[in-house]
């Protein structure tokens, strides 16, 4: 009988294993912008993101001007429309980069 | 009756005072060229105190700004006046006012940027001018700005001119038109991430020239002049929230004819960005 939960319990397990990696699959965005100098100014930013279907994890560093967001599988995020997301926040987008998760 | 419509006039002079629109990281007394983001909303109150000789003036306001574009941003004000002259003590709404502002230049590099703004703002005669002392100027007043900002990581730098025009009472007092100068600097102690509680130190020079008032055509004597400022200041911020204050210490009065020098001014906002 403990054999059976066991191996039950086993089986769960992998099958979340399985299934946790979909989860995170997406993609990191990691953006440099110009003109952040101070937190406040850059709330926007973040804003404007939260406002974005399937977008987390954003992270804004000043010192580097480095804005860095998770977009889920599905969701791409386009050198164009993050100009005028800059632009509208009041920031100058400068590149992209992107990786896979 | 007519020496009781003259009454408010001495008043009517120190409304002159300029609140700058309530704007992120602008300077507390003078102006710079912040804007908000598009679709941005920002709600605001500041307390504003000052005193000139027996005069005391304290005003609530409530501030509305709306960012059209991430370079143009409208705005409300809303005072509430508590004033206090010799003994007597009137309270109620003062001259609402909107704002615009529009940044036509900016240039932005890694942890910096560089800005310029034109500003208007329009004062309309909402407060009760007949009250003693008066709440509102009973003109239309207009106000145009040009700032120059320089933003940092560490070290900030604003300069502003403002020009006032003041409309004609209904008593025939037109009060002098004065020019606002404002020089800036400021400084980031620490150099905190962007979730951290920020602040920055702020240091104003404020210098305010006036013309002298005229009553139906004729000159007012005791009116008009210059008056500088050293005014201390600080912004403290935590993501979209803001604290800001500052008190304006005279350095140099230069008044016309018999007038009161002013004693303090000192600012107090909050702010929110929605």
């Amino acid at each position: 009988m403990k054999k059976i939960i066991l191996m039950s319990v086993l089986v769960v397990m992998t099958m979340l294993g399985s299934i946790q990696p979909s989860f995170a699959a997406g993609t990191n965005y990691s953006m440099r912008v110009d003109g952040l100098a101070c937190p406040f100014c850059a709330y926007g930013i973040e804003k404007k993101f939260k406002k974005m279907e399937g977008i987390s994890n954003i992270n804004i560093d000043l010192d580097k001007g480095v804005v860095s967001v998770d977009a889920k599988e599905g969701v791409v995020l386009k050198e164009d429309n993050m100009k005028r997301l800059f632009n509208d926040s009041g920031f100058t987008f400068r590149s992209m980069k992107k990786t896979e998760k | 009756m007519f020496l009781k419509k003259l009454k408010p006039v001495g008043n009517l002079l120190v409304l002159g005072l300029v609140s700058s629109p309530v704007l992120a990281h602008d300077p507390i007394f003078g102006q710079g060229p912040h804007v908000l983001f598009k679709e941005g909303v920002e709600i605001a109150t500041e307390f504003h105190s000052s005193k000139k000789g027996s005069e005391l003036e304290n005003e609530l306001g409530l501030e509305m700004n709306y960012g059209i574009t991430g370079d143009w941003a409208i705005g409300l004000e809303l005072p509430y006046e508590i004033k206090a002259e010799a003994g007597t003590v009137s309270s109620g709404l003062g001259d609402s006012a909107i704002s615009t502002k529009y940044r036509f230049w900016r240039k932005d590099s890694k942890g910096l940027q560089e800005s310029a703004a034109i500003s208007l703002k329009i004062i309309s005669a909402t407060g009760d001018e007949t009250k003693l002392p008066a709440l509102g100027s009973g003109t239309t007043d207009n106000i145009v700005g040009l700032s120059y900002g320089y933003e940092g990581r560490r070290w900030y730098r604003w300069a502003s001119v403002r020009h006032r025009q003041n409309g004609t009472s209904s008593v025939g007092l037109k009060r002098g038109s004065r020019t606002l100068l404002d020089f800036v600097a400021g400084m980031r102690p620490t150099l905190t991430s962007y979730s951290e509680p920020d602040m920055v130190y702020l240091l104003e020079l404020n210098g305010e020239i006036g013309d002298r008032a005229t009553l139906n055509g004729n000159t007012v004597t005791n009116s008009g002049g210059d008056e500088w400022f050293v005014s201390p200041g600080f912004m403290w911020t935590i993501k979209n929230f803001a604290v800001r204050g500052g008190v304006q210490l005279p350095v140099s009065s230069n008044l016309n004819g018999t007038q009161s020098k002013s004693d303090y001014r000192a600012k107090l906002s909050f702010e929110w960005h929605l």
